[in-house]
């Protein structure tokens, strides 16, 4: 279940829906939705946008996406000052956000990264695999498999 | 207490509620007003739903106006009717609430909402939470007389300049007192988003009137705005500059692409769908 398990295969079946979903949400031509662009640096998104894509994403393939908890899953087992001391990530953070964030280049990792910035490390991708996640959750839990 | 609430209210009384799942209730639009636009029963909807929201976190956050995917405006609403609200929570918790709902007069629906999202907001920031529970309290009892809303302030805007049928800009200056403020909000006075759609409207069906129709005795109606999305708090008194232009033209539909802008920053934008209706 660990997003390094996540394959080309599963991101290549919702890549072009996530694009097309915040193409949508923003406004903007799918082409710009690449699956490595940032998606507060490159495409400019708000925190109204974030709630918009979430609010598409699952309406478009039926999961359910939990709002406000996606840094707190970028965090995993760490707990909260584990992850960050005094609004910076600690190395035991900075680790385990590479790990969970593996599509991010390591360059965008500008050391001290501060809490309130690990949005803006977010990618396209970032977002395909929290659809993916959500996918295999609601076909755990349905015993069905992903569609 | 209810003066705090007199200027922009339009839920009278909560009649049903299943804890965050749905809400249902009514507002008598006074007949002593000259009119009621179809925006402010949007806003009747909107303020069910918040109070469904509003309920399941304890009056501790607040709904705020976010995004609209749909309103369909399906019949005009007059002063003297009774609006009977209803809202259906797909979800609710800190962050946002999810919501469509339906105002209808005589089992007549005049306004539908759909896939409305409105990010909630530390409601102390914005209003007293204990006036707000004392509010619910009453409005899930017998209910506040109905009566207390005195019609809108003039809100006009002005041209700027355009390309007649294509595009059109204007100014609009936000009031810098009106009555709405003292509820919208008490700590924070904002301009109501519905408001700002209200405008909106206007331009848009002023701007519609240049677009040819597919026939002779026909004109183009503002039938649904889509896509609505609201970016930043309006504070009293500012200037918002307003743009809007045709998207796309077919024979039974056009769609016109708006955006609100202040210091050049977007505050606002959606699309309005135009059908061609006889002219009566």
């Amino acid at each position: 279940m660990s997003e390094t398990s996540i394959t080309k295969e599963e991101l290549d079946a919702v890549y072009p829906k996530v694009a097309e979903t915040m193409a949508d949400a923003l406004g903007c031509e799918v082409r710009r939705v690449k699956l490595d662009a940032s998606l507060i640096d490159d495409l400019g998104m708000e925190s109204i946008d974030f709630l918009d894509v979430v609010f598409r994403l699952e309406r478009g393939f039926k999961v359910k996406i939990p709002r406000g908890k996606i840094v707190e899953e970028a965090r995993g087992d760490l707990s909260e000052s584990e992850f960050e001391q005094r609004g910076v990530v600690s190395d035991a953070g900075l680790e385990r956000l590479r790990s969970f964030l593996s599509e991010v280049p390591p360059e965008r990792f500008k050391t001290p990264v501060k809490a309130a910035d690990v949005p803006r490390l977010f990618t396209v991708e970032t977002f395909c695999k929290i659809v993916i996640r959500q996918q295999r959750i609601a076909a755990a839990t349905s015993g069905s498999p992903i569609a | 207490m209810n003066e705090y609430f007199d200027g922009f209210s339009f839920v009278d009384r909560i009649a049903s509620i299943e804890e965050g799942v749905r809400i249902r209730g009514s507002y008598h639009i006074p007949s002593t007003i000259d009119s009621f636009p179809p925006m402010l029963v949007a806003e009747a909807i909107g303020q069910l739903a918040a109070w469904a929201a509003m309920n399941v976190v304890n009056f501790e956050r607040r709904p705020v106006g976010g995004i609209v995917g749909s309103i369909d405006f399906l019949a005009p609403v007059r002063p003297g009717r009774t609006l009977e609200l209803s809202a259906e929570l797909q979800s609710v918790d800190a962050e946002a609430v999810v919501y469509d709902g339906t105002a209808h007069v005589d089992g007549i629906p005049v306004i539908r909402i759909q896939h409305c999202l409105g990010p909630m907001v530390p409601a102390g920031d914005f209003d007293d939470p204990n006036m707000l529970r004392n509010r619910f309290a009453i409005l899930s009892g017998a209910g506040v007389a109905p009566g207390a809303f005195g019609g809108l302030p003039p809100l006009s805007f002005e041209r700027i300049d355009g390309e007649t049928g294509q595009r059109a800009r204007a100014a609009f200056r936000v009031p810098a007192s009106a009555a709405f403020f003292a509820a919208h909000f008490p700590r924070r006075p904002v301009f109501p988003g519905t408001l700002l759609l209200h405008i909106n409207l206007e331009l848009g069906a002023l701007f519609a009137a240049e677009i040819p129709t597919p026939q002779n005795g026909f004109e183009w109606t503002v039938r649904t705005a889509l896509d609505v999305k609201l970016r930043e708090f309006i504070p009293p008194g500012e200037t918002v500059e307003l743009q809007v232009h045709l998207k796309k033209r077919l024979t039974d539909s056009a769609i016109l692409a708006a955006e609100n802008r202040v210091a050049k920053r977007v505050v606002g934008s959606g699309q309005l769908r135009l059908v061609p209706e006889a002219r009566s």
